[in-house]
C-alpha cells in the first residue's frame, strides 16, 4: 500500500518539529506528499535531493538566477517562494525539512530507446556518475530516482536558455553547453529513459 | 499591450459553454425541453450515525456538512487553510492573503463598504440553489451592477487607444449593421415560407434593432447618449462613431458579455461581501471544521476510507464511512492514494485556471463624477476589466477592481511580479481609461489564484473534449470516496456548480443509505 512509508516517518516528524510545526507544509502543497513531486502543477520531486543542491537552487530562485524568464512557467512560480524563504531566514530550515521526508522512487512517466539513451549518457557520466549518483565536488546533482518529466523539462530549459543562461549561474553554464549537444526531443527522451533505469 | 482574444477566451469570459450544451440550451429556450433545475436532495434521517469526512471547507464542502449534519451524519471537515470558504474569499481591513511566495495583508480602511471579493462576486437570479441557501442562512442580498452602458471601452487598436462609452460602441455598431442589413435584404430574395408581410415585419425589426430613421438610415441614436444634457434645449444626437474604427477592436468578442445567461441583469451580491455566504454556513457548521489540516494520503478501504493529514507537523489518521473530497484535482495528483490508475490519470488532465485580480482602495469615487455607478469598463490590455462598486454609492472612498484577467498568459504575467510591481502595471493600464487614475490609489490587494496557498489554481479549465473523456470517470465515486466541488460540475467557477456537485454526491450517499435500510 502506497501509504505505508508515510506512517513510518510520522512519529519522527512529530517529535522533531514543535512550534510553528506546519510552516513548511506549503512545500508539500506544491511538491506533493513527502515532496515526491506533483506533475499536476509541474512541481518536481524534492525529497532525496542533496541538501547542498536544494540550498543552491533556493538561493538561485531568491536571486532571480533561476525562474525569471516568462517562458519558464513552473520556475517563476517557485521564484517568489525562494525569495520568501531567504528573506525570512528559513532557507536552511526548509532544506532540513525536505531532508526528513520519506523519499520514494517515482514511477516512470515516459518511455524511450534505452539503448540509445545509454550511448548518449556517456557524456553525462564524468559529472553525474555512471549510476546517476551525482558528484558534489563537481556540483553535479544525482539524476537517478528523480521526476523524469522534470529532467526532460530541465534539459529543454537549458537548451532554450531558460536555465543556465544567467551569467551568475557558473554551475549551470557547462550544463547548458552539454544540453545543447542533444540534437532533438527524441534524444532527450531516450537519455532520460536510460536515467530511469539507474539505481 | 494588446492581445488577441480567441473565441475560447470569450466563452470563458462570458462564463458560457459552447457545443452541445449551447444547442441544448437553445432547445430549452424554444420550449422543446423543460428547464431542469438542480434539485436539493431530501436526505433520509439516519437511525445510526455514519461518519463523513469532508476534505475542504469551500462552498461544496460547507453545503455538504450543512445538509448531512442535519440528518444524523457525524461530519468533520478537514480544511488545509487557516480560513473557510475556498475561493469564496472577501478581503477587508486586516485580512491575510496567503499567497505562497507573496503573502499580503489587506490595508483597506476599516469600513463596511471597503472590501474586495477575490473570488466569486456576483449571483444571477437563476442560481436558485445558492440563492435558497442565502435565504435560509439569512444572507442579505443587494443588486449587483454587471453591465453599465456608461462605462468605458478601451482598445489601443481603436481610436488611438482613447476610451469610448460602452453605449456608443454597442449602439453605433448595431446601427451600422442594421442599416447594412436593411439595404441588403430585398423583398425578392425572400423565398419559401417568407411572405411580403414577413419582409415588412423584418424590415421593421431591423429598424428597431438599430434605431434607424424612416429611410432605414442610421443617423445616430440617443441610445448612444446625447451630446447635450442641459434639458432646456433640443436634444442633439452624437455623431455616430466610425464603423471602421469600431470594427478594429476585438471588443466585439466581449460586447455580449452582459447578455449571457450567467452575466445578464439582474445580478446580486451579498451585502458586505461574498464571504457572508461562508459566514452563513459557518454559523451552522463551523464547529465541524478543523483548520490547518493538510491531507497527505487517501486510502479507499473495502469499507470506508482512510485519510492521513498533517497537523502541527504530525501525521494524523482518520477513518470514515464516506469521504467527500473537494481538494483541487491538480493538488490531489501530488498526494498519496490508492485510486485506480484510470481515475487518478484525470487529475493531471484538466488544466488549472490562472485567473488574477487586483483591488484598489481609491481615496475618491472619481468614476461617479463620470456618470459611472457600478458596472464594468473593458479594455483589451492585460487588466481586461475595471469594476466599480455598486454599494456605497456617493460615499467618499470605494474599492475598485483594477484587474481581472481570464487569460492564462496575462495571469502568469501579473503573478510573477511582486505585488508593488503588479499595482504599477495595473495603474499604468488603468490610466488609459481614467487619466489620473493612479493618483487616487491608496492601497491595493492582488490575488494570483494559481499561487494561492492550498489552491494553486482557479476554476478547472474544462473544455468539451475533456468533459467527454474525463467527467463521468471523475464524477463516479471510488468505493465510498467522491470527488466534489465546482471542478466536478458543468459550471466550474461558479458557486452554483460547487453546490450542484455536492447535491449530486449527497443524493448518491442517500441512495446507498436508503438501500441499506431497505435491505
Amino acid at each position: 500500500m502506497r501509504t505505508r512509508n508515510l506512517f513510518a516517518v510520522a512519529a519522527l516528524l512529530a517529535a522533531g518539529t514543535a512550534g510553528a510545526a506546519n510552516e513548511f507544509d506549503h512545500c508539500l502543497l506544491c511538491h506533493g506528499a513527502n515532496a515526491n513531486g506533483n506533475y499536476g502543477i509541474r512541481a518536481p520531486k524534492l525529497s532525496g535531493m542533496e541538501p547542498w543542491y536544494l540550498t543552491r537552487q533556493l538561493q538561485y530562485f531568491a536571486a532571480g538566477i533561476r525562474g525569471t524568464p516568462a517562458e519558464d512557467i513552473a520556475g517563476h512560480e517557485m521564484g517568489p517562494v525562494g525569495l520568501r524563504a531567504k528573506n525570512e531566514g528559513k532557507l536552511e530550515a526548509a532544506v532540513a525539512f525536505i531532508g526528513k521526508l520519506d523519499s520514494k522512487r517515482p514511477a516512470p512517466t515516459l518511455s524511450g530507446d534505452v539503448a540509445h539513451g545509454k550511448k548518449l549518457y556517456a557524456t553525462c557520466v564524468s559529472c553525474h556518475g555512471a549510476k546517476g549518483e551525482g558528484n558534489p565536488t563537481l556540483a553535479a546533482p544525482a539524476l537517478a530516482a528523480r521526476s523524469d518529466w522534470y529532467l526532460v523539462q530541465q534539459l529543454v530549459n537549458y537548451q532554450k536558455g531558460l536555465r543556465g543562461a544567467d551569467e551568475r549561474d557558473t554551475y549551470g553554464a557547462p550544463m547548458r553547453a552539454i544540453a545543447t549537444t542533444l540534437p532533438d526531443e527524441k534524444a532527450i527522451t531516450d537519455v532520460v529513459a536510460y536515467i530511469n533505469t539507474l539505481k | 499591450m494588446n492581445r488577441a482574444v480567441s473565441r475560447r477566451d470569450f466563452l470563458h469570459w462570458a462564463g458560457a459553454v459552447g457545443g452541445s450544451t449551447a444547442v441544448f440550451r437553445a432547445a430549452v429556450g424554444l420550449g422543446i425541453l423543460p428547464v431542469i433545475a438542480n434539485a436539493r436532495p431530501q436526505l433520509a434521517t439516519l437511525a445510526k450515525p455514519k461518519k463523513v469526512l469532508i476534505l475542504g471547507a469551500g462552498i461544496s464542502g460547507l453545503t455538504s456538512a450543512y445538509e448531512l449534519s442535519a440528518k444524523g451524519y457525524d461530519v468533520q471537515i478537514l480544511e488545509a487553510s487557516f480560513r473557510a470558504g475556498g475561493r469564496n474569499m472577501t478581503v477587508r481591513h486586516g485580512s491575510r492573503i496567503d499567497e505562497t511566495g507573496f503573502p499580503q495583508v489587506c490595508n483597506f480602511d476599516d469600513d463596511p463598504d471597503l472590501y474586495f471579493n477575490c473570488g466569486p462576486a456576483r449571483i444571477p437570479g437563476h442560481h436558485q440553489a445558492l440563492l435558497n441557501y442565502c435565504k435560509e442562512l439569512e444572507v442579505e442580498l443587494e443588486p449587483f451592477i454587471n453591465d453599465n452602458r456608461n462605462a468605458w471601452v478601451q482598445d489601443d487598436l481603436m481610436y488611438g487607444g482613447k476610451p469610448i462609452r460602452a453605449r456608443e460602441y454597442l449602439n453605433d455598431s448595431r446601427g451600422f449593421v442594421a442599416e447594412l442589413l436593411a439595404k441588403s435584404v430585398k423583398k425578392d430574395d425572400l423565398t419559401g415560407p417568407m411572405t411580403a408581410a414577413d419582409w415588412e415585419r423584418l424590415r421593421e425589426y431591423i429598424r428597431q434593432f438599430g434605431d434607424l430613421d424612416p429611410q432605414f438610415k442610421y443617423i445616430g441614436t440617443s441610445r448612444s447618449g446625447v451630446a447635450n444634457l442641459d434639458y432646456v434645449n433640443p436634444e442633439i444626437l452624437k455623431k455616430p462613431l466610425s464603423p471602421s474604427e469600431l470594427l478594429k477592436s476585438k471588443f466585439m468578442l466581449i460586447m455580449s458579455f452582459g447578455e449571457t445567461d450567467d452575466q445578464a441583469a439582474m445580478m446580486m451580491e451579498p451585502v458586505g461581501g461574498m464571504d457572508r455566504v461562508v459566514s452563513g454556513f459557518m454559523r451552522k457548521v463551523g464547529h465541524l471544521v478543523q483548520f490547518e489540516s493538510q491531507v497527505q494520503a487517501i486510502k479507499v478501504l473495502n469499507k470506508g476510507v482512510e485519510v492521513t493529514y498533517r497537523r502541527d507537523g504530525a501525521y494524523v489518521k482518520a477513518r470514515a464511512d464516506y469521504v467527500l473530497n473537494c481538494i483541487p484535482m491538480h493538488l490531489l495528483a501530488g498526494i498519496e492514494h490508492n485510486f485506480p490508475k484510470e481515475y487518478a490519470a484525470g487529475f493531471t488532465e484538466i488544466p488549472r485556471g490562472k485567473l488574477f485580480k487586483i483591488g484598489f482602495q481609491m481615496k475618491e469615487r472619481f468614476w461617479e463624477r463620470e456618470g459611472i455607478y457600478g458596472g464594468i469598463s473593458w479594455t483589451l490590455q492585460d487588466i481586461q476589466q475595471l469594476w466599480y462598486p455598486a454599494h456605497g454609492i456617493n460615499r467618499k472612498k470605494g474599492v475598485i477592481l483594477g484587474a481581472y484577467t481570464f487569460d492564462q498568459v496575462a495571469g502568469e504575467k501579473f503573478a510573477r511580479l511582486a505585488p508593488a510591481e503588479r499595482f504599477k502595471l495595473a495603474i499604468a493600464q488603468g490610466e488609459k481609461i481614467h487619466p489620473g487614475y493612479g493618483g487616487y490609489v491608496e492601497t491595493g490587494v492582488s490575488v494570483a489564484w494559481h499561487q494561492m496557498n492550498h489552491m494553486l489554481g482557479c476554476a478547472a479549465q474544462w473544455e468539451e473534449p475533456l468533459y467527454k473523456q474525463w467527467f463521468k470517470t471523475l464524477q463516479t465515486p471510488v468505493g465510498n470516496h467522491w470527488l466534489m466541488g465546482d471542478q466536478v460540475s458543468y459550471h466550474p467557477g461558479w458557486q452554483e456548480g460547487a453546490i450542484a456537485s455536492a447535491h449530486h454526491a449527497l443524493s448518491e450517499i442517500d441512495a446507498r443509505e436508503r438501500a441499506a435500510v431497505a435491505a
